[in-house]
């Protein structure tokens, strides 16, 4: 098949590459560009682990194929972990050992990030609503939305 | 009572060290150790491991039938696909395996037992070429007739699953019944049970049914194989269990000239484990396939539909269960038959049906008893280990039963409980004694924290409101000579790195084994590392299921820690003349009671010794191991009435509520609060018990509510992924969950701790089912209790 | 989980290099705007396109308006910006009450109202809502537009009216004159987010005239012309009412499946019409439950 050529910035970065049309966004992140805190999880867009942000918005990178991001601006968690709210929510995560297996806890926290930093005074509500997509077997998620509603309690 | 002989050494250790003092470390909430690597996205899964781009990846073929005959194995095309580097098909490996039964190849030989079981792999260096190569593997099949149903694989005429079971090697304490499906089959006979249902004033007879679960970790199984010039095989695997798999792999591939020292397993963390990943699975497969390609690493990753069919699942269950009771609420009889539908493999699903069979009376005192519980093989996928282990399914019938039996016999359901639950030195099942429990205290609280007796009506006219109370009780299922163990090295500085292959599966066990360190040694939790194991460089811990690991292994810790502590106090009494009656450790000293003065940092000394005045040095680098086997443990009793041996360690016990709303048109329920009640002995880490509470009760209620595999009638699952497997969502918590932690100390386990982590999602199944009966008057006897069985049970009692 | 299929992967800069590849490769050309049901197709081989064309680079599919009465929405859409909208939800708010009923934040913001209708599965959720908007598919090709009634639109479980020729460009709906409010009411095993088991979405008049159609209950979603007669020009009461539950069931054709059985479905075709009519009725009048909330059943 044709190879494309694709640029687009990597957490700040800008990357060049070749992919395949069938290539999907979250496998060339984690197996061509070494990023992996998107993880596989369902393939299919339920679970949420996948997330990262694309031009500012939270996409299911296992639903994207990588040529979308031709152009585009990726941000996974290990470049949000520079943002404010990001280190906000890591702080109090942290505090309220909020997570436990920690595997679906990337898609979370960009999740809350997405939010935060689009409205700082969520309702319960908005918490929920923002991480609904994101499956956590293991907290029965009491301590995540504690968490952040911590953090907007204490910016 | 024989416990009481246990009094292990940690115990008096820790009497010495800190005659008087207070815990300082241990029984604090203390964040995570993991906490900022996973927050960060830095945590490491199998998953994310970089092998290099001669990473080889593997793709299965599968068989799409529930039993069949294998015909004949193409694998010409596949091969000749460029990119395909090795097709390995169940030829080269005729050596079968099991945890506990040896009833599995790693790939079907002559026969398929499931749809979804693997026939043969293709090896490529690009996951698509993998899969498109495992598409040109052509395999005819003869279709056998199947059976999917643990009842009808009973009958006489049901198709034989294993018609060789005589031939299959076992543990000592199973029982199959070669001829049959019955893979196992566990006796208990306690008292005299005809007399029990004559002193009964009422017997009621009833069955109650619980389909089969997955797991649901977020995180796939994984495992890369490489297999190296120097005879090794390294496996880098998603597992609660490294030693067990490195123990079967060796075993299952002996042939290729393995021993245990040649096999290491790694595993990082694990995004999730429930019991899923505690046996072999996948695992063997990935194994296998790096002998067939030396020198290159093979990466066998699952799908989340393979996750779903070709894992371990819970087992299904149909339980058969009779039960007599006194006017007075007493339990004058239970006979009780479960039939488990343990899949086409049961090596590790055979000792959920063990450990449920012991120990299906529940948490009470039952004189008279009979206990059947059955392991049957069907042609449907495998299962085995799941959080809970077979305690939910029975405790979803025995504890709607008592409820229902309590109500017509007109006695309060909770007073019923307290009145028959089982205290400390009452007979278990199998003869052994009862550890000291806090089940009456846990019954006590729930039983005011739901507002047990006040009827609350909904402000909703179209919803009333139920509650409801259960027990539970659980032990871990294991072995009898289960054993952990733990090295404990000190640093120049004085901090600590500990060694252990307990895995951390989420639930805190790495901070919870620096805490124990913690508190023996005085070093802070910010001073000790302690990592996920490898199997070449940790030391042996038998599997971490069974909501053990905090008892066993932190067992194994704390006498490392008194062990280290040993050696520094006698190298400090060898040097400095001091008695070692009188030295204790203090924050990172050494410090003398009659010498108040004296203080030796840890940092001067741990490494390099201590200088004596002749300036030579004495001691060296501090460490110390600890091992812990339960030595009063026996698997081996009288195979026809289950008495004689000591199976189980000890139970944890406890009792949970709630108040749930139910919606009479839609049968929606909505959970206003749940409280559950835990005697863990002692909360190492509350915060984390907590957390075991919170999140086992949502995922228990998952169970109860909307979970359940769904099979066609040709053994194919229909629902392999979370778009119709639903799994809760954040949406789905309950209003308000109150975590309650009882301490009544277990004698052995360190700092008087013991499990929790299974049981706080196994009574969930029976509170919503008696809370939905206590709401709007109907009665649900399968699980799930959906709302749709719900809103339908109440639209027909309407007519 | 990666995609074996092969296949070319085109993004037009203009419509017409767009309907040029449709004409060539028809059938065998797949449009790739959000990609959330695309991509599963393509990873579970149920679809197996030999091109993909990404149509996010067309100016004209993006973005909505509302002139005239008429909110014209482009191709591009994505569920996120009907809910990001206070104009979505001052004047459609059925719509962007529905919208929140979709899936979940990360794939709302990718996935397209036009990809809902185009997937036609029977449950989709924006389905019933544009019926009752009487909302039109507008569509091109290199031979010229057609303009189709939703309610021509599904023509079976998965299928649609769409000619293998031709793309979505938008979707109208007009905005009623007369007084008006609405409620989306879906069934669903949890409160997490899931495929309907069931929807029911009303527009109530002040004038007591109602429009009504339901997903997940028949093949295709539908309007419910029967009921609509029956509840039409008298309040709302108890007899009208089971009076309307009797005749919709002449109008659904649930089936039993691994979500729910027939019988459910049935059950809950009831119940669900007199939430969502009482919820539409209460909302015409400043009361009920705000849009969003109190609709999943």
């Amino acid at each position: 098949m044709k190879q494309h050529n694709i640029q687009f910035w990597l957490n700040g970065e800008k990357v060049s590459l070749q992919v395949e049309p069938s290539d999907v966004l979250l496998d060339v992140l984690r197996g061509k560009l070494g990023i992996k805190s998107p993880k596989a999880g369902c393939d299919r867009g339920d679970c949420g682990t996948c997330t990262v942000l694309m031009n500012g918005k939270t996409i299911r990178s296992c639903l994207a194929l990588a040529v979308e991001a031709d152009g585009a601006e990726i941000v996974t968690l290990e470049g949000a972990n520079s943002r404010k709210w990001t280190q906000r929510l890591q702080k109090t995560f942290h505090e309220k050992n909020a997570f436990q297996c920690g595997f679906c806890a990337p898609g979370v926290i960009l999740s809350a990030t997405e939010l935060l930093e689009n409205n700082s005074r969520p309702t319960t509500h908005d918490i929920k609503e923002a991480i609904a997509g994101n499956l956590c077997r293991c907290t029965g998620y009491e301590p995540i939305v504690e968490a952040i509603e911590e953090t907007v309690k204490g910016k | 009572m024989d416990l009481q002989k246990l009094i292990t050494k940690p115990k008096k250790g820790a009497k010495s060290i800190r005659a008087g003092e207070e815990l300082t470390v241990v029984g604090q909430s203390v964040p995570r150790i993991d906490g900022w690597e996973k927050i960060k996205g830095a945590a490491k899964y199998t998953d994310d491991l970089e092998f290099g781009p001669g990473l080889l990846y593997a793709a299965l073929v599968e068989s799409p039938f529930a039993h069949a005959r294998i015909k004949s194995i193409d694998i010409s095309k596949a091969e000749k696909l460029h990119g395909v580097v090795k097709v390995v098909t169940g030829g080269n490996f005729t050596q079968k395996f099991g945890l506990y039964m040896n009833d599995r190849y790693v790939f079907a030989t002559d026969t398929v037992r499931f749809v979804g079981e693997q026939v043969a792999a293709v090896v490529a260096t690009d996951p698509k070429i993998a899969l498109r190569g495992a598409g040109l593997v052509k395999v005819e099949y003869e279709e056998l007739p199947a059976v999917m149903d643990a009842v009808k694989a009973l009958e006489k005429d049901s198709p034989l699953v294993h018609p060789d079971l005589k031939s299959y090697t076992h543990v000592p304490w199973f029982f199959p019944k070669p001829g049959t499906n019955i893979a196992h089959w566990r006796k208990i006979r306690k008292g005299d049970l005809a007399k029990g249902f004559r002193d009964a004033d009422l017997v009621m007879e009833d069955t109650y049914s619980v389909p089969r679960y997955a797991h649901c970790a977020i995180e796939p199984h994984s495992a890369i194989g490489l297999y190296d010039a120097s005879g090794r095989l390294t496996m880098w695997t998603s597992s609660q269990s490294p030693f067990t798999q490195r123990h079967v792999f060796a075993e299952t591939l002996k042939s290729f000239g393995l021993s245990h020292k040649d096999v290491r397993v790694i595993s990082t963390y694990i995004g999730g484990g429930f019991g899923g990943k505690a046996g072999v699975t996948m695992e063997i497969i990935a194994a296998a396939l790096a002998l067939t390609v030396p020198g290159r690493p093979v990466k066998l990753l699952w799908s989340r539909a393979q996750e779903f069919y070709n894992t371990y699942q819970r087992l299904g269950c149909t339980a058969k269960i009779k039960m007599g009771v006194s006017k007075a609420g007493k339990i004058t009889a239970l006979d009780f038959k479960l039939h488990w539908d343990a899949g086409a493999y049961v090596e590790y699903g055979a000792n959920v049906v063990n450990a449920a069979g012991l120990s299906a009376s529940g948490p009470y005192k039952v004189d008279n008893l009979s206990i059947d519980s059955m392991c049957t093989y069907t042609n449907l996928p495998p299962c085995g280990a799941y959080r809970g282990f077979g305690y939910s399914e029975f405790l979803f019938g025995l504890e709607s039963h008592i409820t229902r039996m309590a109500r017509e016999l007109g006695l309060d359901p909770v007073e019923f409980r307290m009145k028959n639950a089982i205290k400390e030195g009452d007979t278990l099942p199998y003869g052994a004694h009862m550890n000291p429990t806090g089940i009456r205290d846990a019954i006590e609280r729930v039983r005011k924290e739901i507002r047990w007796g006040v009827k609350e009506k909904s402000k909703d006219p179209k919803k009333a409101i139920g509650k409801a109370q259960v027990c539970f009780w659980k032990s871990p299922a294991m072995p009898p000579n289960a054993s952990s163990s733990a090295f404990l090295k000190f640093n120049e500085d004085g901090s600590i790195n500990i060694l252990v292959s307990g895995m951390e599966i989420g639930q805190g066990l790495l901070t919870v084994m620096a805490q124990i360190a913690s508190e023996v040694l005085s070093v802070p939790v910010s001073k000790i590392r302690v990592e996920t194991p490898d199997t070449d460089r940790n030391p042996y811990e038998w599997q971490t299921v069974g909501s053990h690991v905090t008892w066993g292994c932190g067992n194994a810790v704390k006498r490392a820690a008194l062990e280290a502590r040993e050696r520094i106090l006698d190298l400090v009494q060898r040097v400095h003349c001091l008695d070692k009656s009188a030295l204790y450790l203090e924050d990172q000293h050494v410090k003398c009671r009659t010498k108040p003065d004296f203080a030796l940092r840890f940092s001067d000394f741990v490494i390099n010794g201590i200088q004596a005045e002749d300036h030579t040095f004495k001691g060296g680098p501090i460490m110390g191991s600890g091992v812990f086997m339960p030595e009063f443990a026996s698997a081996i009793s009288d195979p026809e009435t289950g008495q004689g041996g000591h199976p189980n360690v000890h139970y944890t016990t406890g009792s949970a509520g709630i108040i749930l709303e139910v919606d009479r048109e839609t049968g929606k329920m909505k959970i206003k609060k749940v409280a559950l009640a835990v005697d863990c002995g002692k909360a190492i880490n509350p915060d984390l018990v907590r957390g075991q509470i919170v999140g086992g009760l949502l995922q228990g209620f998952a169970t109860v509510l909307y979970e359940d595999m769904r099979y066609n009638e040709k053994g194919r699952l229909l629902n392999p992924n979370f778009s119709d497997y639903k799994i809760p969502t954040v949406m789905d918590m309950p209003d308000q969950v109150v975590p309650i932690i009882i301490e009544v100390a277990q004698p052995d386990g360190p700092f008087g701790a013991r499990g929790v982590g299974e049981h706080t999602m196994i009574p969930c199944a029976p509170l919503i089912a008696n809370a939905v009966e206590d709401a709007v008057g109907v009665r649900i006897k399968s699980m799930p209790v959906t709302k749709e069985k719900v809103a339908l049970a109440v639209k027909a009692a309407k007519k | 989980m990666p995609i074996t299929t092969e296949f070319e992967y085109i993004k037009p800069k203009d419509m017409d290099e767009a309907l040029h590849v449709f004409s060539v490769y028809k059938e065998k050309a797949r449009v790739l705007a959000g990609g959330t049901d695309l991509v599963v197709h393509l990873k579970e081989n149920l679809a197996r396109p030999e091109v993909v064309v990404d149509i996010k680079a067309l100016p004209e599919l993006a973005g909505f308006t509302l002139r005239d009465g008429t909110l014209r929405l482009g191709a591009l859409v994505t569920f996120s910006d009907l809910i990001a909208s206070p104009l979505i939800k001052s004047k459609f708010p059925l719509l962007w009450e529905a919208s929140l009923t979709v899936a979940s934040v990360g794939v709302r913001n990718r996935a397209t109202v036009a990809g809902n209708i185009c997937s036609a599965v029977p449950s989709a959720d924006s389905a019933p809502v544009l019926a009752v908007y009487e909302a039109e598919v507008l569509t091109r090709s290199l031979k010229g537009e057609r303009r189709i009634p939703i309610a021509d639109w599904f023509t079976g479980p998965k299928k649609t009216a769409l000619l293998p020729e031709e793309i979505v460009t938008s979707i109208e709906l007009k905005l009623p004159e007369k007084k008006h409010a609405g409620c989306y009411m879906k069934l669903s095993r949890y409160e997490g987010e899931d495929l309907a088991q069931g929807g029911i979405a009303v527009l109530a008049f002040a004038d007591n005239t109602y429009r009504l159609a339901t997903c997940a209950l028949g093949p295709k979603p539908a309007r419910c012309p029967g009921t609509e007669a029956v509840l039409s020009g008298a309040r709302l009461g108890e007899k009208l009412l089971s009076k309307a539950k009797e005749t919709i069931l002449g109008e659904v054709s649930p089936i039993s499946d691994i979500r729910s059985s027939k019988e459910y479905r049935l059950h809950m075709t009831q119940i669900m019409l007199g939430r969502a009519l009482g919820s539409a009725v209460a909302r015409l009048f400043g009361k009920g439950a705000k849009y969003g909330t109190e609709n999943i059943c």
